[in-house]
């Protein structure tokens, strides 16, 4: 059996247009009358939520899907949008941290938004963990399409947790239920070419974490084909009826 | 086993308790391990009276939510895979396995609330509002406890991981259950409505419950 791989080149050219894009105006928006230069730290922190929000989703449809259809085409989709989307919750979280740190004064403050997307963190790395404890695609996908449906519940909670409880956290900067937070245009505009530019990154990363994971399982395939010798060259097979 | 789906739900919960009842790993060693754990936190951060009584609720639905993790969990993972053949092969629906292992977990974890919930009351002087509410909180989170547990447990049973990987999965996926109870307590508090809270929690009891339900057979099968 043959390895297939391709390159393409145009998921990593949208990538760096939509990134040059998103830098540039985040540059040329007008500085925070409030936080000043600080409020740059919106444009990669609000883009990174939003794409983790879009990642645990398409993990919670990959799953479900999965599971309606046994098709593993559908688990690789999980599998790589989790791995997405703990990277970009990591991102989150950091980003926020920082932004704490110069807005309230700590790293850390035991705000609902931010401790639930903690908490929303870890649901998805023991998805991942749970991934690494089976060989078998067949079991691993059946086992970890279940925790990627359960995991879902999390999300409306963190999504909403702004709304539910009176917190630090600013309400959703886009997706909000009355209006949106941000009232100058440029701001606002610049936030969503950077929401934009984190959607294509996702897709294009999902295009190319999808095509390894097929790789990976094709790679698997070939070593436990049963052509391969059992033990090696040491040990050859005896035929039956041959005289030595 | 070709009987109908509750006779079987009852077979499998009766099976469950008596094997509690002969090892009384909860009764013997998990109660008292939760109840040790309320006393060590004065010791922890002092004890201070009023302060104790304004925390007590929050470190009871705490110490409830980690060691029911490993009531729910402990029962669950005790099943060997020749015992589940064996069940398969009675013709046990899975359905009916994952429904009566949640009762009878959700039955010990109600067991479990309600010794430490007294032994936190008398430490903590837990001011006790609305009983019928309490109690209905109890309840939403012992079986939300138990499908969590259950669930999960199914999940990562005969993985190389075994149960070391069920608190990291249930102790985040809990939280909603953490939070409708704490919520609900401090809402009774100070007089707010705590219908919002409990049907938060109900409804994550439901849709964990369909769940687990739903996927019972593909687990058992993979």
């Amino acid at each position: 059996m043959k390895v297939q791989t391709r390159i393409r080149w145009w998921p990593w050219a949208a990538v760096a247009l939509s990134l040059v894009v998103a830098f540039t105006l985040s540059m040329i928006s007008p500085r925070d009358d409030v936080q000043g230069e600080l409020v740059r730290i919106m444009y990669i922190h609000v883009p990174a939520a939003w794409l983790a929000y879009v990642a645990f989703f398409m993990t919670f449809v990959g799953s479900l899907t999965y599971l309606l259809t046994k098709n593993l085409r559908w688990d690789r989709i999980a599998a790589a949008s989790a791995e997405i989307g703990v990277f970009f919750t990591g991102l989150t979280l950091v980003l926020g941290m920082i932004w704490g740190k110069s807005t309230w004064g700590v790293w850390w403050t035991w705000d609902a938004r931010l401790t639930l997307t903690a908490i929303m963190f870890f649901v998805y790395l023991g998805y991942l963990a749970l991934r690494r404890t089976t060989d078998d695609p067949v079991a691993r996908a059946s086992r970890a399409s279940v925790l990627g449906v359960l995991g879902a519940v999390q999300i409306p909670i963190v999504h909403f947790s702004v709304v539910w409880w009176r917190t630090l956290h600013q309400p959703p900067s886009i997706v909000r239920p009355d209006s949106p937070a941000i009232q100058e245009p440029l701001m606002l505009i610049t936030l969503i070419v950077g929401v934009v530019a984190f959607t294509i990154i996702y897709i294009s990363l999902m295009i190319k974490r999808i095509e390894l994971t097929h790789l990976e399982d094709q790679l698997t395939e070939i070593e436990h084909s049963t052509d391969q010798p059992v033990a090696g060259e040491a040990v050859v097979v005896p035929e039956l009826g041959a005289r030595p | 086993m070709t009987t109908g789906f509750w006779h079987q739900v009852r077979a499998v919960v009766h099976r469950d308790l008596l094997r509690e009842r002969r090892r009384g790993d909860v009764l013997w060693v998990t109660i008292p391990f939760g109840a040790l754990a309320l006393l060590l936190v004065p010791l922890a951060i002092g004890t201070d009276a009023s302060l104790l009584r304004e925390i007590g609720a929050g470190m009871y639905w705490v110490i409830v939510m980690l060691f029911g993790v490993l009531v729910a969990v402990g029962k669950a993972s005790r099943e060997t895979l020749p015992q589940q053949d064996a069940s398969s092969l009675l013709g046990l629906d899975p359905a009916a396995g994952f429904v009566g292992r949640t009762v009878s977990s959700a039955i010990l974890l109600l067991a479990f609330e309600s010794i430490v919930g007294v032994v936190a009351v008398g430490l903590y002087n837990i001011e006790i509002l609305a009983p019928i509410w309490l109690a209905v909180t109890i309840l939403v989170v012992a079986v939300g406890l138990a499908l969590l547990g259950t669930l999960t447990a199914s999940i990562v049973n005969s993985t190389t991981a075994g149960t070391a990987l069920v608190p990291l999965l249930v102790a985040p996926l809990s939280v909603p259950l953490l939070l409708g109870a704490t919520q609900s307590y401090d809402g009774l508090r100070y007089g707010h409505a705590i219908v919002s809270w409990v049907s938060m929690m109900v409804a994550v009891v439901i849709v964990v419950a369909m769940i687990g339900v739903l996927t019972a057979r593909p687990l058992q099968e993979s």
